[in-house]
This record gives structure tokens, C-alpha cells and sequence, in this order.
């Protein structure tokens, strides 16, 4: 004869039974997941490591020295020289051209033709 | 019940008490084992409930565990793995690579000759005979090739040919070849650091961590070492071009930080390519900076001068007779460039006279000039971090002899390193700092100096060095805009017991910029040839324009900024 506590407990047996199977389930399913994240974490470090010895060749002074030796007619490039190295402040200030204010045109408008400052970047 | 105490009462009243008795007894004992029956549920439910709950305890217990991460078993049987080595600039010098080595399963093997017939349009070096012959052997297992590349692994698995197999493998691969090939040294087949930075990361834990099995690859920090690739390669370039232009047997450099110690570059050949490192134990690929000891020559006069500067028994305006060859005993010393006067400090140091330089040490003595030489560390071996380390080696006994011989650089050998090392001394104002291969800070370079030098004697010696490149022995050392100061030195060899006329070992010290010297540069050369016959083969004409190559290509790299106002300030100090 069943009994109302009988039944419950039953049910809450099967629920538990069906709780933990749902559970290590999922856990089966997460580790799988986690394996394979693995696996592809270490496949991109290997890569990694492998692209960044690559880079190191591919970089190597030798190397670069090398190229430029054969490609010399191509590339014309040339040893830097000391004289061409220098610190910001060692250049001279450049000759700074004010404009005559009696010239200037009235309500500030902007002069007609060019400044006489001559920027290199506009050939004329 | 109510029937069975009737009946006890019709039994009559003579048997009444006993029968009572007995019927409480039996009540008595009923009720207890009625009531025993329900403790003995109760005990088994506690047992029960308790087995449970300890069930329960353990899984939250192992619940709140961390997880341990599966290690397998044959995982860690790839060869060990090892830290990167980087240079100062985080540029790859060492790594470990995987690849993969090739091996076949001959019982599943399909078709042998279609087999290796596949396998050879991949790897062309295959042996085709043995390989058909392994295929058809039967047996379980053959390795074909070690170590192929991912990219041949690939084109291979391609081919889809059954009983093929890769097994990974880790292997050291050095990208820049040679070129730092001393420093780095090499590690055998099973990954371990035979020689150079290798064996010191080794000796440094490497080694026992791996005996336990704790060593993964990602646990590894990468060894930075103080070498700059750049520099390195310029001088391991500059040095092996003079080796052919002058025709030596050898010849080595070094840039060393006057600082901090650092070794910036060294390098020596006839070298060795780790990667492929089948003569790296031929005994003339030796690390000839700091494995090997030479007779240094005229650059020892450096040190001769700058003791009698320090000693105080002259100063740049004392002045030496050099007039006359020096007898002693059955030996006479004589100068090669002789000017046959009396010369001042100086004009000892340009023309590089032994006798002069003779007399300087007569001046100090014996025991005070050994004892300046033991100061600078140039008579006991080098502490550093590189195994490949020789011991100097200097007179049993000093006697005059010795040390007047020694004054300019014969009868004791040292190495080229640690001579860059004491010169470094001479340079930063007198500290005597111990070259290493790892990244040091100033502070740290303080901590470990030693000051065996009084300061103004490294400003005498600063004078000395750049009127030596500008009038001496060293003009074609000249870089302009780095203000180079050096010293020569041609040391005659020893053949057999004698000195040879034709046999030199060619030296120059060099430190740049040398108002305030930052880096100490030294070439050797070992047997150099004239370039082209008629010229001279002296340290001048080929270890000053390694030097000066050297400074050239690497100043900038180094953070020296040329200057172009300090053409002469060499002889604004000496007034």
C-alpha cells in the first residue's frame, strides 16, 4: 500500500536520478567542449611560436643585409651616414618671414595671391 | 489478549499469582520488542543517512576542489622543452619549434613502392633502397625520418598513404644561425644546454625542475640576455670580413657597456651554426673572446700607464728615457718604432715603446705591478655567466724580467674579454665591473663594482686613448663623429718555444665617445697577412678598421648621437 510520503519520496528519488544524469551530462558535455578549447589554444601557441621564429628569420639582420647587397640597383640604398644624424634642437631655426602689418588687408580678410613663407610641400 | 488473561484466571486462583507473574512478564516483553523493532529501523536509517551524508560531504569537498588539469602520460615524453632566449630587444635569438618525426607501421603498409615512391616527391634525401626495405620488413614499427617540417608533415599527410604516422617532437632552432652562436652556445638531442647560455639556464634550476617533471611550456619564462642582435650581427659580419681580407686564421670582437657591464655583442671566428652544429668541437671554433688566452701585446700598455698614473709615481708630463735598447741579463729590450730620445707620458703611449714602458713598471715594481694587474682582474679567471671561460696564465714566480716583459704584454696570457673588461675600468672612472650576458641596471652595475682606480687617472688615460687615434698607432680607427680612442697591439706568437717574426696577434682597444666613454670596443685578429702584398699587417692596419667598421655601422644602433664640434678636444684637455 502506498503512502502519500512514499510517493513523494519516490518522486523525489527520480528527480534526483534525473537531475544527476542531466548533470553529468552536461559536465561530459562541458569537458568536451574544454578539451577541444584546449587543443585549439595549444594548436594557436604553436602557431604563434612558430610565426614569431618565422618573423625572427625573416628579420634577421643577415639576412636583411643580404637582400639589400642583391637588390642594391633596385633599392640604391645607402649606409646612414653620421652627418645625416641630429637632434631636433641642433637645427637652426628657420627664417621666420612676418608679414608687414600696414600690408595687411583690412577686417582680416585674407590677402590676395601667397604668402611669401614657401612650405616645401607646395611646388609652385 | 482479553482471551488469553481469561484463560489464566480459569486456570484457577492457587496458580493466580504465578500465572500473573508470567503474563506481566510476557506484556513486558512484547512491549520491548515492539518497541525494540522500531530503534533497530531507526539505527539502520542514521547508518544509512550517515553513509549518505559522507557521500554528500565528499562530493561538495571535491566539488570545491580545484581542478587538476589531466596530464597524460606520453604528453610529456616529447623531448623537454626549453625557455626562448631573447636579445635585449625582445628579438627571438633561441626557440623551440615542433616538429614532427615520421615513422611507419610496415604490417599496414599497402603498397610499399607506391609508398616510397609518394614519400620521396616530400622529402627528396630519402633513402630510397633502405626505406622500401624497412616497408617490407613486417614489423610494427620503423621511424623513416626525424624531425621533418610542419610544412613536409603536411604535403605528407596529403599524400594519405595508410600505416603512416607522425609523432611530435620539440627541436632548438636558432633563427639568427650563427651569428650569436658563442654566446647561445648549443643543447644535444634530448634538449639539454651543452654549451654557452644554454648550459647557464641549465645550471640555473632548469635542469632539476625538469628531473621532477614540473617543466611545461608555458610555465617557462623566456632568458633575456643583454646581447643586441643588431650589434651582434655587425660584429660578427666586420670580423669575418676581416678574416678573409686579411687572410687570418681567426679573429674576434667584442662591445662591451663600460656602465653597467653588459656585453653588448661578442663574437669570434671560424664559428659554428647550432642549428646544424656538426664542427662545433673542431679546435679552432673555440670562443677565442673568453675560451681563449693570448699574449695581449701593446694594449697591455695601457694598463702599464695607466698604473704609473695611478701609483702616482709619474704624470703626463713625466718623461721616460727611451735613448737606449734596455739590457737585462742576456735579453734586450728595444722599440720597434724607436725615436731614440727621452719621451714624455704621452709620446710613450703613441709610439708605443717597450722600453719606456719598461721602465714604468721598474718604477712601480714588481710586486705593485702584479698586484695592479690582480686588481684589474686580468691574472684570475672571469666570473660571468658563459661556462666557456680560460683561466690567464702569468709567471710562477715574478722577476724583473717578467714583469718588464709583461710592461708591454709578453710573458703573460689573458683573455681578449677580460682585458675589454679591465680597459672598461680604465674608461668609467675606475670601477671594475663584472661583464655579464643578462640585462643590468646601472644601480645593479653599482652595487657589484669594485673601484680599483683613481678617477683622475681615467681622465689621463681618456686623453691618452684619443691622442693615440688622433697622432698614433690608431688613425685608422677614426669614425668621424664618434671620437674614437684606442690602443694597438701587435704581439709576435710563439712558435715552438720562440718568438715568431711573421706570426702576429693583432689587437686594438678602442672606447668611443671618448670625452665620456659608454662603450669599450676590442678586435683581435689572429695572424693577419698584409691586404695586398707590400702592406703592412700590423694592429693598425687591420684591428684598428674592424674598430672603426664596427663603430661606424653600430653607434647609432647603441645610442651614441655623433657630434661634429669635438674634432679636437683631446688636446684642449691635455693644456
Amino acid at each position: 500500500m502506498f503512502r502519500t510520503t512514499d510517493i513523494v519520496l519516490i518522486a523525489v528519488m527520480v528527480s534526483a536520478a534525473a537531475f544527476t544524469y542531466q548533470t553529468k551530462h552536461a559536465a561530459e558535455d562541458e569537458l568536451r567542449a574544454l578539451r577541444r578549447l584546449e587543443s585549439q589554444i595549444r594548436f594557436e601557441e604553436e602557431t604563434a611560436d612558430l610565426l614569431r621564429a618565422d618573423w625572427s628569420l625573416l628579420t634577421q639582420p643577415a639576412r636583411l643585409q643580404a637582400l639589400v647587397t642583391t637588390y642594391q640597383a633596385e633599392l640604391n640604398l645607402q649606409p646612414i651616414d653620421a652627418r645625416q644624424i641630429a637632434d631636433p634642437s641642433a637645427i637652426p631655426m628657420p627664417a621666420v618671414d612676418l608679414d608687414d602689418p600696414a600690408q595687411a588687408p583690412p577686417d582680416g580678410l585674407a590677402a590676395s595671391g601667397t604668402d611669401a613663407t614657401i612650405t616645401g610641400s607646395t611646388p609652385r | 489478549m482479553k482471551g488469553w488473561l481469561k484463560a489464566g484466571t480459569a486456570l484457577g486462583r492457587l496458580r493466580r499469582t504465578k500465572s500473573q507473574d508470567d503474563a506481566q512478564q510476557i506484556v513486558v516483553e512484547g512491549r520491548r520488542k515492539a518497541n525494540g523493532g522500531r530503534s533497530r529501523v531507526f539505527i539502520t536509517m542514521a547508518v544509512f543517512f550517515g553513509i549518505y551524508a559522507t557521500i554528500t560531504g565528499r562530493l561538495v569537498y571535491l566539488g570545491m576542489q580545484e581542478p587538476e588539469t589531466g596530464q597524460f602520460f606520453g604528453g610529456g615524453r616529447m623531448a623537454a622543452s626549453r625557455p626562448d632566449i631573447l636579445d635585449r630587444n625582445g628579438q627571438v635569438l633561441a626557440t623551440d619549434i615542433k616538429s614532427a618525426s615520421l615513422f611507419a607501421e610496415p604490417r599496414r603498409i599497402v603498397d610499399p613502392d607506391e609508398a616510397v615512391e609518394l614519400l620521396s616527391t616530400v622529402l627528396p634525401s630519402l633513402d630510397y633502397e633502405q626505406t622500401y626495405r624497412k616497408l617490407t620488413s613486417g614489423s610494427g614499427f620503423a621511424w623513416l625520418k626525424r624531425e621533418i617540417t610542419p610544412r613536409q608533415q603536411n604535403e605528407i599527410m596529403q599524400l594519405g598513404i595508410p600505416g603512416i604516422g607522425f609523432r611530435p617532437e620539440k627541436r632548438r632552432f636558432y633563427p639568427g644561425g650563427p651569428t650569436a652562436s658563442h654566446i647561445l652556445g648549443l643543447v644535444n638531442i634530448d634538449n639539454e644546454g651543452i654549451a654557452g647560455m644554454e648550459k647557464y639556464v641549465d645550471g640555473q634550476g632548469l635542469a632539476d625542475l625538469r628531473a621532477t617533471g614540473l617543466v611545461s611550456a608555458s610555465s617557462l619564462a623566456p632568458v633575456k640576455l643583454s646581447i643586441d642582435l643588431r650589434v651582434q650581427h655587425i660584429v660578427r659580419d666586420e670580423i669575418a670580413s676581416a678574416m678573409e681580407r686579411y687572410h687570418a686564421i681567426a679573429a674576434g670582437a667584442v662591445v662591451l657597456d663600460v656602465n653597467t657591464g653588459e656585453i653588448m655583442a661578442m663574437a669570434s671566428v671560424p664559428d659554428f651554426d647550432p642549428n646544424n652544429p656538426f664542427n662545433a668541437h673542431e679546435k679552432d671554433r673555440l670562443n677565442r673572446m673568453s675560451a681563449g688566452v693570448y699574449e695581449m701585446g701593446s694594449t697591455v700598455k695601457s694598463f702599464t700607464t695607466a698604473m704609473v698614473l695611478d701609483a702616482g709615481k709619474a704624470t703626463l708630463n713625466s718623461s721616460y728615457d727611451a735613448s737606449r735598447p734596455l739590457s737585462m741579463g742576456r735579453f734586450t729590450i728595444r722599440d720597434f718604432h724607436g725615436k731614440g730620445r727621452v719621451l714624455t707620458v704621452p709620446e710613450v703611449f703613441i709610439y708605443s715603446s717597450n722600453i719606456a714602458s719598461a721602465r714604468m713598471a721598474m718604477d712601480v715594481g714588481i710586486a705593485g705591478h702584479r698586484d695592479f694587474l690582480k686588481r684589474l682582474g686580468l691574472l684570475d679567471r672571469m666570473q660571468t655567466e658563459l661556462p666557456e671561460v680560460a683561466s690567464p696564465t702569468e709567471p710562477k714566480e715574478w722577476k724583473q724580467l717578467n714583469s718588464i716583459t709583461i710592461s708591454f704584454g709578453h710573458g703573460f696570457a689573458t683573455t681578449p674579454l677580460q682585458t675589454a673588461v679591465a680597459a672598461a675600468a680604465l674608461m668609467n672612472g675606475g670601477k671594475l665591473i663584472p661583464p655579464t650576458f643578462l640585462p643590468r641596471t646601472q644601480e645593479e652595475a653599482d652595487q657589484v663594482a669594485v673601484q680599483v682606480l683613481n678617477p683622475r687617472t681615467t681622465m689621463d688615460m681618456r686623453y691618452l686613448y684619443r691622442l693615440n687615434a688622433e697622432k698614433g698607432s690608431g688613425k685608422r680607427a677614426e669614425v668621424p663623429g664618434y671620437r674614437v680612442g684606442g690602443k694597438t697591439g701587435t704581439a709576435e706568437k710563439v712558435v715552438n718555444g720562440r718568438y715568431a717574426k711573421d706570426k702576429r696577434f693583432n689587437a686594438f682597444l678602442a672606447a668611443f665617445p671618448i670625452e665620456n666613454p659608454q662603450y669599450v670596443v676590442l678586435s683581435v685578429i689572429d695572424e693577419p697577412k698584409p691586404e695586398k702584398p707590400g702592406m703592412g699587417a700590423t694592429a693598425g692596419s687591420n684591428a684598428a678598421p674592424i674598430v672603426a667598421n664596427i663603430i661606424r655601422r653600430a653607434a647609432p644602433l647603441l645610442g651614441v648621437k655623433p657630434e661634429f664640434g669635438h674634432e679636437s678636444g683631446a688636446l684642449l684637455v691635455s693644456n
